[in-house]
């Protein structure tokens, strides 16, 4: 057979912090010599993605660890394990609706059995905080119930067709409140489309491109402890993490350390 | 040394060849990102994350101990990276998914999409040129016009052969969301293109408009629970389509039923197992490929664990299942942790529907033979990589008795993964990528 013309390419600009190999011949044209065992004496080579130079990444002993745990702890971990990586899901390159959606999903599936199981299993329950936010209508309310916020987001996100959840929503006058939270699941989800700068125009999701326009009612310095989310794209850890990842390690009391958390994802999904 | 085989014989297979690097240093532009055979098995494309498709052809030979060979036929740049700056995101160049059009003249056709644009790329062979000219010089100068004093005509004379990639068609702005799947129906003239929450219908010449036929965005977002993970064309009703669904759902649908699929003909589910239940339950459901069989009359899921086998005739639960991994069901909050219950692995049927395959972790990938009720676990790597070289079944043990030769989960590298294979339509040859490296293996010949 004839030679082949391998068509020469460039590979595209250098963006951000993805530096592309430019090559001149395609790479998967070197036919790898086959070399025997003795020449990878040291170790399998072992792929670098993800994980630094000559690390294997293996299972860590979270599962075994986990598994010793009561249920409601293991439930706990998990949950703060979603509410993670919701959070990351925002500030990826690359968000993935599908992901999202599994861990809104599993975040519902928690707080909904933590909801049905009320104060039925908290070691110390917090002082729920003193809010106008009761609705008269609601059935009583013990003193550990998972205080409205959590509920908030819980049903903003995934919007159940919860009557508790509805009329605890509905009134919430400021802050946390269900246009925002509605808007913040917006945002979360409308934030997957991909708009065509010529098409925007004719495209009927404008309002989902409109809601970036923050019209929030609270005000922002009752977040003052929690530093400015950062800036899309960058992986540095702000101020508002360190005080996260410090609450789930050191709270004890989980119901408080959830109205943390949810109060601090309001923040940065309004915000961004 | 048994393996899995199609018919009664034991199929053994052997190490062809390894295309890729063997640097350790993965550069991100390399991985690849899908893999898929032409109809007859000549030509097997690979899409990178890079957005380059590198197509290999397979070498008549006529030596008989040894299979073809495939080598490198073509090589461009299919998509680039583009930024959304309505929404200041970017858009990945990836190729998400590659698909042959059947052959109708000498041009090769296929259909490449990243996250938002398919294009149709025709690969053409020039293997003549016109030579003679009098007018130009050998490097192409003209030459003075008032030296020449005869009159020629150029004739074609062979040259060496050139392999060319141009772009037919360009399918874009059709999509809000990533792109997962696309599928080229059997009137060959139309196919679909699936995103997470809508499918849409196009027909391979018109670029400027697509149908909508699936769109289960609901109004309110908030109410989202479900997306769409995969979609294909039945391989013989034109009319059939199904979609996986994220929450382990198949939905079959027919399009004379009406234009706007919503309202599925078929759903396909099976019910938990409640012994099962954890809190990754739903996420370990999500199917992440969906395949039908060569003969139209099956379809195959992968969801995290398992392999399942449906008849299209009966919606209630699978035919077949098979366990891919197990030993992983113990460890799922690792996986959770880490990410890795997100992979999407993909997997495919044998030419005559007998075998089909999946990947794993630890380069590992599995065959499950439905006739002979057997399994094998082989591996792709460096080790096994002597010409012909028979690969050994490898095992993994989930507790702590490990056996000689056994690996233990714990030493498992979940970076290793092969979460994409294709099988040759005819041949007992297999294309299996590894991160950065796209192994062939071919049952020995004796």
């Amino acid at each position: 057979m004839g030679q082949r013309d391998i068509v020469s390419y460039e590979t595209s600009v250098r963006r951000k912090s993805r530096i592309r190999t430019a090559s001149t011949m395609c790479r998967l044209d070197v036919d790898c010599a086959v070399k025997g065992p003795e020449q990878h004496g040291n170790a399998l080579p072992s792929s670098r993605y993800m994980v630094g130079r000559g690390v294997k990444r293996k299972l860590n002993d979270c599962e075994d660890q986990m598994l010793d745990l009561p249920y409601p702890q293991q439930r706990q971990l998990v949950l703060d394990l979603c509410l993670d990586k919701l959070q990351s899901c925002q500030r990826r390159a690359e968000p993935s609706l599908h992901r999202s959606v599994l861990l809104a999903n599993t975040l519902r599936q928690i707080q909904q059995e933590m909801r049905q199981e009320g104060g039925l299993h908290l070691e110390s329950p917090p002082p729920a905080p003193a809010t106008p936010r009761h609705s008269p209508d609601l059935p009583p309310v013990p003193s550990d119930r998972p205080s409205t916020p959590v509920a908030a987001l819980s049903s903003s996100l995934l919007c159940e067709d919860d009557n508790d959840a509805q009329s605890t929503c509905t009134e919430l006058p400021k802050g946390t409140g269900s246009e925002d939270g509605g808007k913040s699941q917006d945002l979360l989800f409308g934030s997957f489309e991909i708009t065509n700068s010529t098409s925007y125009l004719t495209d009927l999701q404008l309002d989902d491109i409109f809601e970036d326009i923050d019209t929030s009612m609270y005000d922002p310095s009752d977040f003052s402890v929690l530093a400015c989310p950062p800036p899309r794209g960058s992986s540095g850890a702000s101020l508002g993490n360190d005080y996260n990842l410090k609450a789930f390690s050191t709270s004890s009391s989980t119901l408080q350390m959830c109205l943390n958390d949810l109060d601090h994802i309001m923040e940065i999904l309004v915000r961004s | 040394m048994a393996g899995a085989g199609g018919g009664s014989n034991d199929v053994q297979w052997c190490f062809s060849q390894v295309k890729g690097a063997i640097d350790d240093d993965v550069a991100e532009a390399d991985i690849i990102s899908t893999v898929e055979f032409n109809h007859s098995g000549e030509l097997l494309a690979t899409g990178d994350k890079g957005g380059r498709v590198v197509i290999f052809q397979q070498e008549i030979e006529n030596k008989p101990q040894c299979r073809s060979e495939y080598n490198v036929y073509s090589t461009f740049q299919s998509h680039e990276p583009e930024f959304d700056y309505l929404k200041s995101l970017e858009i990945e160049e990836k190729i998400n998914k590659i698909r042959w059009l059947p052959q109708k003249n000498a041009a090769q056709f296929l259909l490449s999409t990243n996250d938002k644009t398919i294009k149709l790329w025709k690969i053409s062979e020039r293997d003549k040129r016109p030579e003679g000219y009098n007018l130009k010089e050998e490097d192409g100068r003209y030459i003075d016009p008032n030296t020449v004093t005869a009159l020629r005509v150029p004739v074609f004379r062979p040259m060496d052969l050139m392999v060319e990639a141009s772009p037919r068609r360009v399918f874009a702005n059709a999509h809000t969301y990533h792109i997962n799947s696309i599928s080229i129906n059997s009137d060959h003239e139309t196919y679909l293109s699936a995103d997470d929450l809508r499918i849409n219908l196009w027909h391979q010449e018109i670029t400027d408009r697509s149908f909508n036929i699936v769109d289960i965005k609901p109004a309110n977002m908030e109410e989202l629970t479900e997306v769409i993970t995969a979609a294909e064309f039945h391989p013989h009703q034109c009319n059939t389509f199904v979609y996986s669904s994220s929450k382990g759902t198949i939905r079959l649908c027919d399009m004379r039923a009406s234009a706007l699929c919503d309202t599925h003909s078929k759903l396909f589910e099976e019910p938990e197992d409640p012994s099962n239940r954890s809190f990754f339950s739903e996420i370990i459901s999500s199917i992440s490929d969906v395949k039908f069989s060569h003969n139209g009359r099956y379809m195959m899921t992968r969801d995290y664990l398992s392999v399942k086998i449906w008849d299209l005739n009966m919606e209630s639960r699978p035919v077949e299942t098979y366990q891919v991994h197990e030993y992983l069901r113990n460890k799922l909050c690792s996986l959770y942790e880490n990410d890795c219950i997100f992979d999407k692995f993909e997997c495919c049927w044998n030419g005559n529907d007998s075998v089909v395959m999946t990947g794993s972790y630890n380069n590992f990938f599995r065959m499950f033979d439905r006739g002979q009720r057997r399994d094998v676990t082989l591996e792709a790597s460096r080790e096994g990589s002597k010409p012909q070289q028979v690969l050994k079944p490898r095992k993994v043990c989930a507790d702590g008795k490990r056996k000689k030769d056994e690996i233990s989960v714990d030493s498992l590298d979940f970076n290793k993964k092969i979460l994409h294979t294709a099988w040759h339509p005819q041949d007992n040859v297999i294309a299996v990528a590894t991160t950065n490296n796209l192994y062939i293996f071919q049952d020995k010949v004796n």
